[in-house]
């Protein structure tokens, strides 16, 4: 059972109190009538499935209620970090630093 | 007034004479959900009666009426249960926009008391039961049962668990307390 | 019965004898004996048959890794398990054990026949022998092969214990209790880190228990070990558990340890779980799991009383017991001869010492001479003979050439053998830890570690006492740095070491054709060393492919004793270095586990959550049938006496149309929806427009995904311009509520609306039927139950039975209906008044079942049952749902996508059968034509079907490929035996006017 940090807990709880809801940052369009169908159909069901790093969605279900964002690896299933719904998707130095501190953590 | 019933009505288990595990039914509360703006929060406090917390697993007690925030936005509040229309009524003056629910006779309390008590809610628990701060509650998972846990005391604690799953949950209490009365 | 039991020897108590049973015969044991122990004490080596070849097998180890003898326990009331290791089986008074895969007994065995017909029976015979013809497969090859394969006999009647669970979070988690793991447990013990120490058996100490003679500090082995146990039961801080295996190692130090409660005692306590699975989370992890020692492979080294050097030292040290009278050591490795000196010592002939190496170390060959041991050194095993039990053996020597000379014949009655000792690295394995091969050590050990683990002693290939001492007070302390504690590991001193070195032996060399030598590499699965060449010989390169053509280090043995040796095996057949051809994957658990520990409380009344109504106590003490939904158990039909199903159910619905029923429906999903916002979300998440619904009133309200398909249905009440009171399907209620929140928080976090879970705040009980106002009138206070006042789709707030409602008017029926929401604990009262007074109008009170048929009745879909997440509004019949001029909502613009404006999209329609006595089955195939030949064009299925009391007949409904277009048509459902001939209508049967909803 995977440990993960709660952005509006701050605090690490047990995974049985998330629930996953796909990837992050797929924002949908203000006007979606203003989309072509391959446009929608992306936005739809197109989604990057990458090996390695994977900005994700979660919610803390069984917690604070609320949805928040993770970069996650997908093969060391290893969280870099996790943050607030509607904050921009981290730089690669954020994600660098973020994970440093949680590797220097007593 | 009808006969009010829920699915723990009058049950009670005695761990062990020792009595390092007692587990009964909590006695019935008024209880309400507010969501509410955190920037409202004092406004809010001023409409129960009492200030609410402002941190997520806060809790704050004041004349009888409880406020623990569950999350960012959302806080149960609960009371004697005679005093449920008036924090209605006042609620219903607050300006400020939000939500208030009564949730009531949504939920069961159980408390589990004694030594054993943080032993016994590891049995389901996953996180670290015996490190939460007294005075607190959250939201979690015990075995497949959503419940809020509010730790009242070191060795009391308090599940809010929905009614349906009640059951559920007093039947997992109960083989735990058969354990702890073995020692094994 | 001859004693092996040595005086002097051993820490199994002597004055407390145990009574058992092997194969019905009675034995003695002693208090602290394992199974295998006890019986070797009474001489008796064979123990069970081999799975394959059904060849007799005795007990090679002494722990855990125990490959052979598996037998089935019996321990009283119900309690039987097959496969249990007797290696690790403590006895007890009125234990009862049996040996497995042989018959009609264990020393004259039918199935022995396979094995004089091993050839036939190589790597991949499944494969090969049974591919043609095919037919043959279901009716010969399968049910024989079933009857004579698998492991021991599953036991059939259900498992009477119950089991535990308990999570538990520390700063340090030492695994394994030998040298290592006692001096990390000690250190990290004295930091004051929290401390658990589990070991899989009885009592800590792992080789120490094996090596009385070793001084530790100045103190005997056994002297210092309960100094250290007594040392670790003083601190609170720490938590000793034996009789616990770590059995997986996950993600984050999550590591599931299975602890053994009760398997030992000879009475069970009232109640008592007989295992504990912890799920432990630890900061810092020290893995000590020691070493596991190789068999060699030679020709012949399966037989009864062939066993490994370490486990024949245990059994004497530990145990006392001499595991043969007139023994042989074969090995290339020092430790063995060690095994050998003890028994000499004890008094056991040892005939020969038979190194394959050319060179042993002087001391070791000077201590043989002392003690009179003939040794053979540079020579090689070629076979040995005895049918249930060794009784000789077969040694060449071999030239620096390599070349076998004349064989030798030795009479022996137990054959000791050590090709090494391979560090245990399976939990650290499972935590996608990389290893690294080591030439010189022949071994692989842990590389980069993906966890805040450490490894130390045998484990991490730091032989003898010293090192694991040193080693494990050292990562015992790091860890406890690590996790925030300061600690400086101790000093050990330790005399009385074995010696160490060794080569890890290929296949022995020999003289006779090794194409023919039953030299097994994995005595579990019967897997020869020339089963693994013949993998390769058939093409197989890859280590994984070759595990699984041959089954060698599979099963529930994980290769402990077998994957090296196959390794090398296969490394020489493939001529490529070890580390070239790699490892397989170990998998958890690390041992056997009970499936019992894994569900832990969730048997039986606690297998799931039962989620139970208000009322429900009410409907089981009148009799009714019960149905799950989701988590949910509802009431299906009230049944009276001499009524079957269908007759309830005739009578339930004859009931609600003519007059009066009453049905629970508190499980229906409620959401209350409260803000400024609230119905600008309405509009956004639903089809349908809702700025206009005025308070007091109601309206259905569809919800889609979005991707434009149906996800939810249900009843929406308006209670003010700020409120809504949502209901959503049974089974959908935490999946819609997820959704809402979904998109609440992350596309409009600007909205100033709340969403709050309602659904087991109110107790629902619907009334339906022409006098339902007539009942609830004289009930009500507050509110204007008349037509005008309160029509159909209304909503109001107030009183009933006094007590607060919120009362709807709505019909899921089609007839004159009220939904009655109370707060749930008044729910059975108001209940059982409603009933009472009900009594007038012949009340009658039904079941879900008649509540599917009176809405089929009436053409009202189920969602998930009418639908199955692939149908639009359109397809549905419910494209009036939509409200045509919002400019967007959840799925709009998917609606307008190519393939949902498809001609021949399957649409829901009514079917009534030409046969209006039969009923079709719910999922069966429509067709257009019936005498198309197969496979035949299918076009649709029936979606829901039922017997309407009401139209005396049966009626049904279908998604058919542009179904609406072919009204009046008939279309075919063929089934196994006929096909039915059935007409397209439309979907309401009943009362198409809906004159009766304000009867």
């Amino acid at each position: 059972m995977l440990l993960i940090r709660c952005p509006y807990c701050e605090a690490e709880r047990p995974e049985v109190e998330f629930t996953y809801a796909g990837e992050a940052h797929i924002a949908r369009p203000a006007d979606p009538s203003a989309l072509s169908d391959d446009d929608w159909r992306d936005f739809l069901f197109i989604r990057t499935n990458p090996r390695g790093r994977h900005f994700e969605r979660w919610r803390h279900m069984h917690g604070c209620g609320r949805f928040f964002n993770a970069v996650r690896d997908t093969v060391t299933d290893k969280f870099a970090m996790t943050y607030k719904a509607g904050a921009p998707r981290p730089s690669d130095e954020e994600i660098a630093l973020a994970a440093s501190v949680k590797e220097a953590r007593p | 007034m009808l006969l009010a019933n829920h699915p723990l009505l009058g049950k009670t288990i005695t761990g062990d004479q020792t009595s390092k595990l007692t587990i009964r039914v909590a006695e019935d509360v008024a209880r309400f959900s507010l969501r509410i703006d955190p920037a409202s929060a004092p406004s809010a406090g001023t409409a129960f009666g009492a200030p609410l917390p402002t941190r997520i697993g806060g809790m704050v007690e004041t004349g009888g009426r409880t406020a623990l925030q569950l999350g960012p936005d959302e806080w149960v509040l609960t009371a004697p249960v005679g005093e449920s229309d008036g924090i209605a009524d006042a609620f219903a003056a607050l300006q400020d926009p939000h939500s208030l629910v009564d949730v009531g006779h949504r939920e069961v309390g159980i408390l589990v008391e004694g030594e054993a008590a943080a032993l016994a809610l590891r049995s389901a628990i996953a996180f670290d039961v015996e490190a939460m701060a007294v005075g607190t509650g959250c939201r979690t998972i015990f075995d497949k049962a959503q419940i809020v846990l509010i730790r009242e005391d070191k060795n009391r604690f308090r599940i809010e668990v929905w009614r349906s799953f009640a059951d559920h949950v007093w039947g997992i209490l109960q083989a735990v307390s058969r354990e702890i009365a073995l020692g094994i | 019965m001859t004693n092996f039991r040595i005086a002097g020897k051993g820490r199994v108590n002597r004055s407390r004898q145990i009574r058992f049973t092997f194969d019905g015969v009675d034995y003695a044991g002693c208090e602290g004996d394992t199974l295998a122990s006890a019986l070797l004490a009474n001489g008796v080596h064979l123990v069970g048959r081999s799975f394959k070849y059904h060849r007799p097998r005795g007990v090679l180890t002494a722990g855990s890794e125990e490959p052979n003898a598996l037998v089935g326990t019996d321990r009283g009331n119900g309690r039987s398990e097959p496969n249990t290791r007797a290696t690790v089986l403590e006895v007890f008074d009125g234990l009862k054990t049996e040996s497995q895969n042989r018959w009609p007994s264990l020393t004259r065995d039918i199935g022995a026949v396979n094995d004089a017909l091993s050839m036939l029976f190589s790597a991949g015979f499944y494969y090969k022998t049974f591919m043609w013809p095919k037919s043959f497969w279901d009716k010969v090859y399968e049910p024989v092969i079933r009857n004579a394969a698998g492991l021991g006999k599953a036991p059939t009647a259900p498992d009477p214990d119950t089991y535990a669970s308990r999570f538990a979070h520390c700063d340090v988690l030492v695994v394994g209790g030998g040298a290592a793991g006692l001096a990390a447990a000690l250190e990290a013990g004295r930091s004051g880190a929290s401390v658990i120490l589990c070991d899989e058996q009885a009592e800590l100490g792992g080789s120490l228990l094996s090596e009385p003679a070793a001084e530790i500090n100045g103190q005997l082995a056994w002297d210092w070990l309960e100094d250290a146990n007594a040392a670790l039961a003083a601190m609170p801080n720490v938590t000793v558990l034996p009789r616990t295996t770590a059995i997986g190692y996950y993600h984050q130090n999550f590591v599931g340890l299975c602890q053994r409660l009760t398997d030992h005692l000879a009475i069970v306590p009232e109640g008592a779980p007989r295992e504990r699975m912890w799920k432990l989370r630890a900061k810092q992890v020290v893995l000590a799991q020691g070493a596991i020692e190789k068999p060699l492979v030679f020709a012949g080294n399966d037989r009864p009383g062939v066993m490994l050097a370490g486990a024949a030292r245990t059994y004497l040290n530990r145990y006392g017991v001499k595991v043969g009278n007139r023994v042989v050591v074969v090995t290339t490795h020092d430790s063995a001869w060690h095994a050998a000196f003890d028994l000499a010592q004890a008094g056991v002939e040892v005939a020969a010492i038979v190194d394959v190496r050319g060179t042993v170390p002087s001391q070791l060959a000077a201590a043989a001479d002392a003690l009179r041991i003939r040794t053979l050194i540079g020579w090689t095993v070629t076979g040995t003979k005895g049918r249930l039990r060794v009784s000789s053996v077969r040694v060449n020597p071999v030239t620096n050439g390599g070349k076998v000379g004349a064989a030798e014949t030795i009479a022996c009655d137990a054959l000791l053998m050590s090709g090494g000792w391979t560090p245990s690295v399976h939990l650290f394995s499972h935590t996608q830890g990389s290893l690294t091969w080591n030439e010189d050590g022949q071994m692989f050990l842990p590389g980069r570690g993906m966890e805040e683990c450490r490894l130390a002693g045998a484990g991490k290939g730091r032989f003898g006492l010293k090192a694991a001492f040193e080693d494990g007070a050292a990562a015992g302390a790091a860890a406890a740095a690590d996790a925030g504690f300061g600690a400086e590991p101790a000093v050990y001193h330790v005399e009385g070491e074995l010696s160490f070195t060794g080569v890890t032996g290929r296949e022995l060399p020999t003289d006779r054709d090794p194409g023919h030598a039953k030299a097994f590499v994995d005595f579990q699965n019967d897997v020869m060393a020339k089963d693994i060449r013949l993998a390769v010989r058939e093409g197989f390169k890859s280590i994984e492919h070759i595990k699984r053509y041959t089954t060698t280090g599979m099963a529930t043995d994980q290769g402990k004793t077998s994957n090296i040796n196959g390794l090398a095996v296969a490394s020489d057949a493939l001529k490529r270095p070890i580390p070239a051809v790699g490892l397989t994957t170990f998998r958890p658990p690390y041992t056997p586990t009970s499936f019992g520990t894994f569900a832990g409380y969730n048997k039986g009344a606690l297998f799931e959550v039962t989620r139970k109504t208000p009322i429900d106590a009410w409907a089981e003490e009148n009799g009714a049938a019960f149905e799950p939904v989701s988590l949910w158990r509802r009431a299906w039909y009230f049944p009276q006496v001499g009524e079957d199903m269908h007759a309830a159910v005739a009578r339930e619905c004859k009931a609600v149309r003519s007059s009066l029923g009453i049905f629970d429906a508190s499980t229906l999903g409620k959401i209350e929806i409260v803000g400024p916002d609230a119905a600008e979300f309405m509009n956004r998440m639903y089809t349908n427009a809702w700025t206009k619904l005025a308070p007091g009133r109601c309206r259905y309200g569809l919800l889609l995904g979005e991707d434009g398909f149906i996800r939810d249905d249900g009843v929406i009440g308006r209670l003010a311009h700020d409120r809504f009171h949502v209901t959503t399907s049974t089974g959908g209620a935490a999946r819609v509520l997820n959704m809402m929140e979904d998109y609440l928080q992350t596309e409009w976090p600007d909205l100033k609306v709340w969403l709050t879970s309602t659904t087991e705040q109110w107790s629902v009980i619907a009334l339906q039927g022409p006098n339902a106002r007539k009942l609830i009138e004289p009930f009500v206070e507050g509110i204007d139950l008349s037509e005008g006042a309160f029509p159909h789709m209304a909503v109001a707030t107030g009183k009933i039975c006094g007590v607060p409602t919120r009362l709807f008017r709505v019909s899921f029926t089609g007839e004159l209906g009220f939904e009655i929401n109370v707060p749930a604990r008044y729910g059975r009262a108001v209940w059982e008044r409603l009933f009472e007074a009900g009594q007038r109008f012949g009340i009658t009170p039904y079941g879900t079942e008649t509540m599917h048929v009176l809405r089929a009745e009436k053409g009202y879909i189920i969602v998930g049952q009418d639908t199955d997440g692939t149908l639009t509004p359109d397809d549905a019949g419910l494209g009036w749902a939509i409200g045509k001029t919002k400019p967007d909502f959840v799925g709009k613009r998917s609606l307008s996508r190519p393939d949902m404006l498809a001609k021949d999209r399957k649409q829901l329609v009514g079917l009534l059968t030409t046969d209006p006595k039969t009923v079709l089955e719910e999922g069966a195939q429509i067709v257009l034509d019936p005498n198309q030949p197969v496979p035949m064009k299918m076009v649709g299925h029936v979606t829901s079907s039922y017997w309407s009391a009401e139209l005396g007949r049966s009626i049904a409904l279908a998604v058919i490929q542009g179904g609406r277009s072919l009204q009046g048509q008939t279309v075919h459902v063929p089934m196994p035996d006929t096909v039915h001939a059935a007409t397209i209508t439309g979907m309401v049967f009943v009362d198409p006017e809906n004159t009766r909803l304000s009867a």
